[in-house]
């Protein structure tokens, strides 16, 4: 009853006045002053007074009620109604009243709650309702509602943006494998292209042996045909010769046998004449056996000279197989030269081919390099500065595989003099440089800083710039070497 | 309250500016209703606590809605519905009716906490029709399990149509 101070002083101050009015009464009464009606006036204001006691005590029950629910109310539970309200009752339109505090309060939240709870998942056809709301509580709804639609726009965005980034996430991250394996192919290619290049130099250089040794084979033929060509001639000449010699011994042979009748005769004569003429018979007889025996020579002559034609005869029929022979090596060797010419210029036009090829092929190796290189570097925002992709990026322009190929490999060698050469330093160190510059701002507390979020952005932006006036410059610097050669 | 009263043409209205706000147990027994519910019931606060709320349904309303609207309920979330409601005296008076779970401090489900507002008649005049539809077919299928389920498919089918669900649907209206 500590709670009902105010009551208990009306109780107390009311017993007090009965308390007095019934000593009034004692005192009056034993003086004999009052008549019947006092006394019955008497009892009327008792009875109003005790009345009176019993309303007083009914109110302050029902407000002892009511500061419970208020004090509940309070204390954020809305929940409580006062129900069973008499008609008539003095706290009648009080505890109405409190009622509908009540319910605009838990309709209020109620729907508030609601709200920002579809909000949050994304379902904005859900605002508060206000309708049947009074007063201010109508007014915060409709500013509520305000921020309900904004949340929910935000909450829309959030989840596309999560999509988005979801996404982009694992397109990077496929695009990231994706290069991978274009760079592994391009660097297996770029290898056997140099396998290639060192075969085709191999060849051309073979070619130009066997060019050299086939001319030498020519020449060596036509030296033989030559040769075959002369001695045939001589031959010939030979043969001729044979038979000039035939005819001679032929002269001889007639000469013999004119001789041999000669002497004949003579010896015919030298018999006529008797013994003068013995001395002239024996002569004749020595004539004719001279004739006979330079006869017998020049058969035999003849006999020596015609095996001799026959042999030349048949010596002049291989020789003339021969020149056939040798004619046909030198037109076989002939076309071969061809051939070997035609080879060993397509020898040295596949090996400028493959040397051009392999330039491509390391052109875009580079390429693929810098676009992985970058892409790293945009995965950093998501895996984080002590991720694989942040250690990937930490290279520089002077330690990459361009970098390498650049100042001291066969970028050096072979790229050195074309004009674009001295443009692609710059660009590519800038390139190294941005990349670094974002993801060393990649450490800090980017995310709630937005400052820093827009010079992350230009950094990258900066990159891809440098980037691309690289694989301009690359592309470039092929032309030229290719156009130069 | 065991006999129900007998429906009448007659229309209450209730104002743009008011609500009528009721609570319930678990069960569905009223434990409070505010003045407006009184009034525009016709019953007295007295006939109205400790009476399942459903003295008030309307036999125009198909009963795949009240299925609807206890399944949601129990899973704990609120529902939107528009709801025809039967007074003392036969008249009926249409409510959008928002309907919430309460819950004690340790979030356990105490009762049912519902508001009732005075529906848009464009609203009415949608869903009226919707109603009548889907009352025709739980009345062929014999008022069972089956005439539910037919009546059931046939809200389904619109919200497929028109490729929203439920809440948005009614909210929309």
């Amino acid at each position: 009853m500590k709670n009902l101070s105010l009551g208990s002083k009306v109780h107390y101050l009311v017993a007090v006045a009965l308390a007095l009015l019934l000593v009034f009464g004692y005192q009056a009464g034993t003086a004999g002053r009052l008549s019947a009606t006092a006394w019955a006036t008497f009892a009327v204001l008792v009875l109003v007074v005790a009345l009176s006691l019993y309303t007083v005590y009914r109110i302050l029950w029902a407000v002892d009620n009511l500061t419970q629910k208020l004090k509940q109310a309070a204390d954020g539970n809305l929940g409580q109604r006062i129900t069973r309200i008499k008609n008539g009752a003095a706290t009648h339109e009080l505890a109405w009243a409190l009622n509908d505090l009540l319910d605009q309060q838990e309709a209020y939240f109620s729907e508030v709650f609601s709200a920002f709870d579809h909000a949050a998942r994304g379902q904005t056809f859900r605002l508060a309702v206000d309708q049947g709301l009074h007063g201010a509580f109508k007014d915060a709804m409709k500013r509520i509602n305000i921020s309900v639609d904004s949340l929910g726009q935000v909450q829309q965005m959030a989840l596309k943006e999560k999509l988005v980034s979801q996404v982009t996430d694992l397109n990077s991250g496929n695009l990231i494998g994706n290069l991978r394996s274009i760079q592994e192919y391009l660097m297996n290619m770029t290898q056997e292209l140099s396998i290639v290049g060192q075969l085709s130099k191999e060849t051309a250089h073979e070619a130009d042996d066997s060019r050299a040794t086939i001319e030498h084979l020519v020449a060596n033929l036509n030296q033989v045909a030559e040769m075959v060509a002369q001695t045939n001639a001589q031959i010939t000449l030979l043969h001729e010769k044979s038979e000039e010699i035939t005819q001679i011994v032929q002269v001889i042979t007639d000469v013999a046998d004119r001789t041999n009748l000669l002497a004949l005769n003579a010896a015919i004569e030298a018999a006529h004449a008797g013994e003068v003429g013995k001395g002239f018979a024996v002569v004749a007889e020595e004539v004719r056996t001279l004739s006979e025996n330079t006869k017998d020579a020049a058969a035999s002559i003849a006999d020596t000279i015609e095996s001799f034609g026959r042999a030349t005869a048949r010596m002049i029929e291989d020789s003339e197989q021969v020149k056939d022979l040798a004619e046909g090596s030198r037109s076989a060797v002939t076309d071969f030269r061809a051939q070997v010419l035609k080879f060993a210029d397509s020898a040295k036009t596949s090996l400028f081919q493959v040397n051009k090829a392999q330039d491509f092929s390391f052109a875009s190796l580079v390429k693929v390099d810098h676009f992985l290189y970058k892409q790293n570097g945009y995965r950093v925002i998501h895996q984080g500065s002590d991720s694989a992709e942040a250690k990937a990026i930490q290279s520089d322009h002077r330690s990459c595989r361009l970098g390498n190929w650049y100042y001291q490999g066969q970028g050096a060698e072979l790229f050195s003099q074309v004009p674009s050469f001295q443009s692609l330093e710059a660009p590519h160190a800038s390139v190294h440089q941005h990349v670094h510059q974002a993801v060393d701002l990649l450490q800090g507390h980017w995310e709630s800083d937005p400052s820093i979020q827009h010079r992350i952005f230009t950094h990258f932006e900066a990159a891809e710039r440098a980037s691309e006036a690289v694989v301009q410059i690359i592309d470039r610097m092929v032309e030229e070497r290719h156009r130069a050669v | 309250m065991s006999t129900r009263p007998q429906p009448t043409q007659h229309e209450r209205v209730l104002a743009e500016d008011d609500f009528i706000v009721s609570k319930t147990d678990l069960k569905g027994i009223i434990t409070y209703g505010n003045r407006i519910f009184i009034q525009i019931s016709g019953y007295t606060e007295q006939e109205l606590l400790g009476e399942p709320h459903n003295i008030l349904r309307h036999p125009d309303m198909p009963r795949a809605v009240f299925k609807l609207l206890w399944d949601t309920l129990q899973a704990k979330r609120e529902i939107w519905a528009y709801v025809k409601n039967l007074a003392k005296d036969g008249s009926f008076y249409w409510v959008f009716a928002n309907i919430t779970p309460s819950f004690d401090s340790s979030g356990n489900p105490i009762g049912y906490y519902s508001v009732r507002r005075k529906p848009r008649p464009e609203a009415i005049q949608a869903i009226a029709p919707l109603y009548r539809t889907m009352l025709e077919a739980e009345r062929k299928a014999g008022d069972g399990q089956a005439g539910m389920k037919a009546s059931s498919a046939i809200l389904q089918q619109v919200l497929e149509q028109k490729g929203v669900t439920y809440e948005e649907f009614v909210i929309g209206l």
